[in-house]
């Protein structure tokens, strides 16, 4: 459980590094309802055919894993995600290392909020969904 | 003396960028060990905010803070250093489609400088209109490192470099606190305000300096648990 008094510019969540396959971002894709219209969650060809490298990660699948670092960081105690914005730079393709990183950047203790940087990385270190987020304490 | 700034940074005034500029210098602060800048040149897109001051900040963490611009023309972006009443009266900052050639020589002609940015990216970098268009005269730097360079993109930077003789710049091209001073600029000389880093970036006398961390390569991927 994460507590207000505890939190510190500069400190560090995750780093979180997993892969996402094909399959889960298929799976994704159909649950979110994005799999019938948007072949290029859910196949190569059709990706392919728009100029993509291949089957790429919706973004709210993207926003769903850094929102997952926040969370995790969080814990359960009543502090609250409040806001989460992203920037889509590359698409992140699944069946590669990911890397999501996170660092606190700001306090306010007048509304009991932390600023945080999140962004998710591929092998080559290079940022791929960039954000920030907000988080409310409890008094 | 050297100077190293960070030439290249977009604040909360950038409508893609959340960072306040306050923050941004605590976390200068808070990383001076491993990003030891003097100070930071904010270059929002497409406009000059003459009104800003930032003296204050600069007083309360002894971190400069300058402001110049990042525009949009038909050779990529560029940076523009030392913009005054004259450049804004002259050109419209929000216009994306600028001649890259006048406003590198009328920015010259009325004290400034410009230095494109990011050459090495695709549609908005130097490198890929060179491919297609007529060299640029009168540039005498571009950014050799940016710290949001997808792979390969520093190295075409290189190449310009290395065959048009261009001074090197630096700047993280920072959208997030925690990002600024990934890459800077650091010069041979001693500089205390804007128009002595206009001087310095004409004489070519600073490099390119890279505060990036060196990342380990990821070992163990480990898949997401699916349900």
């Amino acid at each position: 459980m994460k507590k207000f008094d505890e939190v510190n510019i500069g400190d560090t969540l995750g780093p979180l590094e997993l892969t996402v396959s094909k399959d889960q971002c298929r799976a994704y894709a159909k649950a979110a309802g994005f799999g019938e219209i948007a072949g290029r969650f859910t196949d190569e060809a059709a990706a392919k055919k728009e100029g993509l490298p291949g089957i790429i990660l919706p973004g709210n699948m993207s926003l769903g894993l850094l929102s997952k670092l926040v969370t995790d960081w969080i814990g359960f105690g009543g502090a609250r995600l409040i806001r989460l914005g992203t920037t889509y730079r590359v698409p992140v393709q699944p069946d590669h290392a990911m890397t999501i990183h996170g660092f606190v950047t700001n306090t306010n203790p007048d509304d009991r909020t932390a600023e945080i940087d999140v962004w998710i990385e591929n092998e080559e270190a290079e940022r791929l969904v960039t954000g920030t987020a907000t988080v409310e304490f409890p008094q | 003396m050297s100077t190293t700034l960070d030439l290249h940074t977009h604040s909360e005034a950038s409508e893609d960028s959340r960072a306040p500029v306050e923050a941004y210098l605590n976390w200068i602060k808070l990383r001076r060990a491993e990003r030891p800048l003097d100070g930071i040149v904010l270059t929002e897109h497409r406009q000059f905010n003459r009104a800003a001051d930032y003296r204050h900040l600069e007083d309360k963490f002894g971190i400069m803070v300058l402001r110049a611009s990042e525009v949009e023309t038909n050779y990529g972006h560029m940076l523009v250093f030392g913009v005054n009443d004259d450049m804004l009266a002259r050109f419209d900052f929000s216009n994306i489609r600028l001649d890259a050639q006048t406003v590198i020589d009328e920015v010259a002609r009325m004290g400034g400088i410009v230095v494109p940015c990011h050459p090495g990216r695709p549609n908005i970098g130097l490198y890929e209109h060179y491919e297609s268009k007529p060299s640029l005269e009168n540039v005498v730097a571009v950014e050799a490192l940016n710290g949001g360079s997808r792979k390969g993109e520093d190295a075409r930077a290189d190449e310009l470099i290395a065959k048009y003789g261009y001074a090197s710049t630096g700047g993280s091209d920072s959208h997030l606190v925690s990002l600024i001073g990934l890459c800077a600029t650091r010069f041979a000389a001693d500089i205390k305000d804007l128009e002595g880093l206009v001087r310095e970036l004409k004489t070519g006398a600073y490099e390119a300096v890279d505060f990036r961390p060196r990342r380990k390569v990821v070992p163990h991927a480990v898949a997401v648990e699916t349900r």
